[in-house]
């Protein structure tokens, strides 16, 4: 079994995003997000930010994902996020069967994971029978405005069913509580990804991580 | 003047109905971008992009830029929003664009969210239905109708897949359900396809490739597509 993972996705101005970082324990189960309306507020050098301050903080080189949500120029997008130091990068699984087989090819021969983000995608496991290759991650995702408005569970009986099938590490976001991120592992998800409770009380940093760290079992 | 569209569609202050725009998407270097804005020629019909890729790269300053640049002109941000639609209006608005995109791929919640945001903060609202077959199924779901709906067929697909085809026959079925949406075609840069655009009822084409090959001339060009698209 891999090990546990937390993904905390940071989506706050600059100063906020450092403080944050700065707050977190330096524990090698956190991997760490430059989130979409972050790296579409200050672009790549918001990645290349996030990877330094945790180096100066920790002194070990972090696991920073680029969550690009790529839809069409696959490898024009990769080749940003590779060059801003990123180690991973998402795609969305909604996007062009060519854009996502684009995007997996140019992330192996740049050496960087590719992650597919299910959101709103109905049948995941569809998509990924589409696909030339099966990408390093999956991400499976209950958006912001679905967990708000709807109705709308996180998919995490989708967990077993790709498992079954093919040997991929499985993301699981939209989830905010320790609770939800213990649900994460005990439906087999490798990573439980969380942003609103750390990014809307910064102060409180240290303590939420810890609480969501004291909830990984390895 | 504001035209106000029937109470379930969005409205636009800034497109007129029964006018056909030329939408040039900017997607390499910012140095190109800017290079490229400064010598297009004044017009109320061309609609300038900061693209994906080059808001990814430089952040939403690539938008502010651009506006700077060019005040004149109306300036798409294509953020392309899947989720969290709030704080990527509010970017794109501080930024000064007049228009925000979202992927139609992205939940309803999502793009319900989207549409009424980009109202409320005075933007026009465009969803891209890439990879969506049926772009009708996504906006019967939707009480308010976004600005403009862009058809497109994404530079992967086009490069990746010779077989698939813009659908202008969509153009007509659209604009059939709900008038007041203008219809942006994106993804067929040849003289040919835009042509085919404007004759199915496009209201906007979009192009981009020719502005980039070295020997363009910018002004020329410009003026060569907004005759195509009249």
């Amino acid at each position: 079994m891999s090990k546990q993972k937390l993904q905390i996705s940071l989506n706050n101005d600059l100063g906020t995003v450092q403080s944050i970082i700065g707050s977190l324990p330096a524990d090698k189960r956190i991997i760490l997000e430059a989130g979409t309306s972050f790296i579409k507020r200050y672009g790549s050098r918001g990645i290349s930010l996030i990877k330094q301050t945790w180096k100066q903080k920790v002194g070990s080189v972090a696991y920073v994902v680029a969550d690009l949500k790529c839809m069409d120029r696959g490898g024009q997008e990769i080749f940003i996020a590779k060059n801003a130091g990123a180690d991973a990068a998402t795609v969305l699984g909604t996007a062009p069967v060519e854009t996502l087989n684009e995007f997996i090819e140019k992330s192996a021969e740049l050496g960087i994971d590719a992650i597919v983000d299910m959101l709103n995608v109905t049948f995941p496991f569809e998509i990924l029978g589409s696909l030339k290759t099966i990408p390093p991650y999956v991400m499976l995702h209950l958006g912001v405005e679905e967990r708000l408005h709807t109705e709308k569970q996180i998919p995490y009986q989708d967990c077993g069913r790709i498992k079954g099938s093919y040997t991929t590490t499985i993301a699981i976001a939209g989830g905010e509580t320790p609770r939800d991120v213990r649900r994460v592992f005990f439906n087999g998800g490798d990573i439980a990804v969380i942003w609103e409770a750390i990014n809307t009380n910064p102060r409180e940093t240290t303590v939420l991580a810890n609480q969501f760290l004291s909830t990984l079992k390895i | 003047m504001a035209q106000y569209h029937k109470t379930f569609e969005a409205f636009s202050e800034k497109l007129r109905a029964h006018t056909r725009y030329l939408h040039i998407a900017l997607n390499n270097t910012m140095d190109e971008a800017l290079r490229i804005t400064g010598q297009i020629p004044p017009s109320d019909r061309i609609l300038l992009e900061a693209g994906t890729p080059l808001i990814k790269q430089f952040g939403i300053d690539a938008v502010r830029a651009l506006k700077i640049r060019r005040p004149d002109l109306y300036v798409i941000a294509d953020i392309k929003c899947a989720d969290l639609s709030e704080k990527e209006i509010n970017l794109a608005q501080a930024a000064g664009a007049d228009a925000v995109t979202a992927v139609g791929t992205a939940p309803t919640a999502t793009l319900n969210a989207f549409i009424s945001l980009s109202a409320q903060y005075r933007m026009d609202s465009l969803i891209d239905m890439m990879n969506i077959k049926d772009p009708l199924t996504v906006l019967r779901e939707l009480p308010t109708q976004p600005t403009i709906v862009m058809l497109h067929r994404g530079v992967d697909e086009t490069q990746n897949n010779k077989e698939k085809q813009i659908p202008f026959y969509q153009i007509k079925q659209i604009k059939g359900n709900y008038s007041s949406v203008f219809i942006d075609i994106g993804g067929g840069d040849e003289f040919k396809e835009i042509q085919s655009a404007i004759f199915n009822d496009a209201d906007i084409v979009m192009v981009w490739k020719a502005f980039y090959q070295g020997d363009s001339n910018i002004p020329k060009l410009t003026q060569k597509f907004l005759e195509l698209v009249q």
